[in-house]
């Protein structure tokens, strides 16, 4: 199991690697850049063309883009926040997207299990119905529809909420502001979860095993709870990674919606004022949560399945 | 004869589909009797399946019973609540599944598979039920018990997973074993130590069994009597000799015949047209289009059933009183010859 996890972390700085190239070769094709304002003094834009190296060929540029990163130093923000080091820009947003979008995921999970469970058991019922329903609209309508209208309605109509996020952590009226932009991100999870839960149990429910349940004396309740649900656990923890990543990228309107100074917002206005620089390393880090997710995933099913599970144990 | 144990009467089950009701078992009877092994044969679809799973009350939501009794210890089992039934099942009947592979939980431990029915039905603490599960595993010949108590259904063979499924179906000491097919995805080996097991238990614990199966070999070394089933009737019961050498019902004979033996040369016999469509069940007798015996009433009213001995009875109009003789096929007779030789000689 550790080895089998050493190699993963390998792979996923190989991986992480491919993608900071990508991201440099993608962003030297885009059009636009900030030094191709012709306003600016010929002087000022050689004396920038130096120090950012941009006078040289792309593959001296790339090696110059590797090293500083591999020393830890990912530049400084060129147009977002002048001369502050892209890091220090990224740090003080960081916080609360993560919040943000962990919160939803672990919101959605239980969520959507405890409702995939009652639509399973009581297959093709009014329960069933109901939940299905609301399934169906739940995945079909994108997060930030939801948000403008719980926005509108919960919060400026009823005022039960805070239209937006307070921008000041901690105590009740902060988290109380979470609340809709969590519950926003969440609805498209949950009815995932749900459906896929649903469908994975129904099958679950009628296999050998859960007779054989049944013949030694289990309810039908005590029989999917015991023997069904971890079964049907595992293929589920396959739609968690893109789940996630819906998660992420819905996130990135909602918290504009809500006017969160989160990464999502800064994302897009970073690649907007060509502060390239600075959307690199926020690539980065998305890239880096997803692959991270994906690890967690990846090691979660041998915990859930002992026919999964890597590398031999004293059992075997 | 023995005390009766359970009691089928005029049983009829049918599944509602999307293209009508299925009749899946059309108003069977039969008796078990303390002891003995009851084998239920004939070829899929002929509701034998459906049968026991009826009898033991796990039928999926959209069968309904539409006659009949199951009665069991003064019990009428069609009308035991579901609340009720799952005391009944496991502590009095158990049940052996056709697929050891899937039968077991795959992500869960086998000894704990098998402590839990312990728990359920005796009500033992941890411990005990682990000590009593590793005594099962013993009596079904496990080997190293303690060690594979640990161990998950992956790690285990065909025929071993199939003597985890008996044990589980004997942890709550029932008094009845349905074995569904238990040998069907077993070779042929397994499947010889597997019915010898289960032979040895139930003479060890005084099991009364119903055994489902198409093998007929299997029938022959198991069974005490034999009933013969074909699309959702009995058509034939009798002793298990009564059956392979006095056979009456043309169904049968096709069986027999379609079975080999050693001597076997010629062409295997095999069984024209397929069942018929339970969705729609003929008029007449359902076997009347696939047998070559068929007379015109046989496609126009079911043939009742002919008392042939006290254990032996068959449904056809070939044992009609104005019915024209007719011999069972040669190749049949043949086989039959040899088996009484071969019996005479042991």
């Amino acid at each position: 199991m550790i080895k089998y996890t050493v190699q993963r972390l390998f792979a996923l700085l190989l991986t992480l690697w491919v993608i900071l190239t990508i991201a440099f070769l993608v962003i030297r094709l885009m059009p636009g850049s900030i030094y191709e304002d012709t306003d600016l003094p010929p002087r000022l834009l050689e004396t920038m063309e130096a120090r950012y190296q941009l006078n040289e060929p792309m593959i001296v540029q790339y090696w110059y883009f590797v090293q500083n990163i591999a020393r830890g130093d990912w530049g400084t923000s060129i147009a977002i926040r002048v001369s502050v080091p892209v890091w220090e820009v990224l740090y003080s947003r960081i916080p609360v997207s993560l919040l943000l979008n962990l919160l939803s995921l672990f919101i959605s999970l239980p969520i959507g299990i405890l409702a995939g469970i009652l639509a399973a058991l009581f297959q093709n019922r009014r329960t069933d119905h109901a939940i299905s329903f609301a399934v169906v609209l739940f995945v079909s309508v994108p997060s930030f529809v939801f948000a403008t209208l719980l926005q509108y309605t919960l919060a400026f109509r009823f005022g039960w909420f805070p239209i937006v996020y307070s921008t000041s952590p901690g105590g009740t009226p902060y988290w109380w502001s979470m609340i809709l932009p969590i519950t926003a991100l969440a609805l498209g999870p949950i009815a995932r979860v749900t459906r896929y839960l649903r469908g994975e149990l129904i099958e679950t429910i009628s296999s050998d095993f859960m007779l054989l349940a049944r013949t030694k004396g289990l309810t039908v309740f005590q029989a999917t709870v015991r023997h069904a649900m971890r079964n049907s656990l595992l293929p589920l923890a396959n739609i968690i990674i893109p789940m996630f990543t819906s998660i992420l990228t819905g996130s990135l309107v909602i918290e504009r919606i809500f006017a969160i100074g989160g990464v999502g917002g800064l994302l897009v206005n970073s690649l907007n004022a060509n502060d390239h620089p600075l959307t690199v390393a926020i690539l980065v880090f998305y890239s880096l949560v997803s692959l991270l997710t994906i690890l967690v995933v990846d090691l979660s099913y041998g915990l859930i399945d002992p026919r999964v599970r890597v590398g031999g144990s004293k059992n075997e | 004869m023995s005390d009766i144990i359970l009691e089928v009467e005029n049983l009829s089950v049918s599944f509602k589909t999307y293209g009508g009701s299925v009749q899946a078992v059309r108003g069977i009877s039969f008796k078990l009797h303390e002891g003995e092994t009851l084998s239920i044969v004939g070829e899929s679809g002929s509701g034998k399946s459906v049968t026991i799973r009826t009898i033991l009350g796990v039928l999926t939501g959209n069968a309904t019973i539409t006659a009949g009794s199951i009665m069991y210890r003064g019990q009428d089992l069609t009308k035991v609540t579901e609340a009720d039934f799952h005391k009944i099942r496991g502590k009095l009947i158990s049940l052996v599944f056709q697929d050891p592979l899937s039968a077991l939980n795959p992500i869960m431990k086998i000894g704990k598979q098998i402590s839990e029915a312990l728990r359920l039905s005796k009500g033992l603490e941890k411990k005990a039920a682990h000590d009593q599960a590793i005594e099962l595993m013993r009596l079904v010949a496990i080997p190293e018990p303690e060690h594979r108590y640990d161990q998950y259904p992956f790690q285990f063979s065909g025929g071993m997973r199939q003597r985890i499924v008996i044990a589980i179906a004997l942890a709550s000491d029932p008094e009845i074993l349905i074995c569904d097919e238990p040998t069907t995805a077993l070779d042929v080996t397994v499947q010889a130590q597997i019915l010898e097991l289960i032979a040895a238990l139930k003479q060890k614990r005084n099991l009364s069994v119903i055994f489902i199966t198409h093998d007929l070999g299997v029938v022959a070394n198991t069974a005490d009597r034999v009933a013969v089933m074909y699309a959702g009737r009995i058509v034939e019961t009798g002793t298990v000799d009564e059956i392979f050498y006095e056979a009456r019902h043309p169904y049968t004979w096709a069986l027999l015949s379609s079975m080999p033996d050693l001597e076997t040369r010629e062409e295997l016999f095999a069984i024209p047209g397929t069942p018929p469509n339970m969705l729609h069940p003929p008029t007449g007798d359902a076997f009347a289009p696939r047998n070559t015996y068929a007379m015109k009433i046989d496609r126009q009213k079911e043939p009742p059933e002919f008392r042939l001995s006290d254990t032996h009875s068959a449904s056809t109009w070939l044992l009609h009183p104005s019915a024209p003789a007719v011999e069972r096929p040669l190749v049949l007779s043949e086989r039959i010859g040899r088996m009484l030789k071969r019996r005479e000689k042991s």
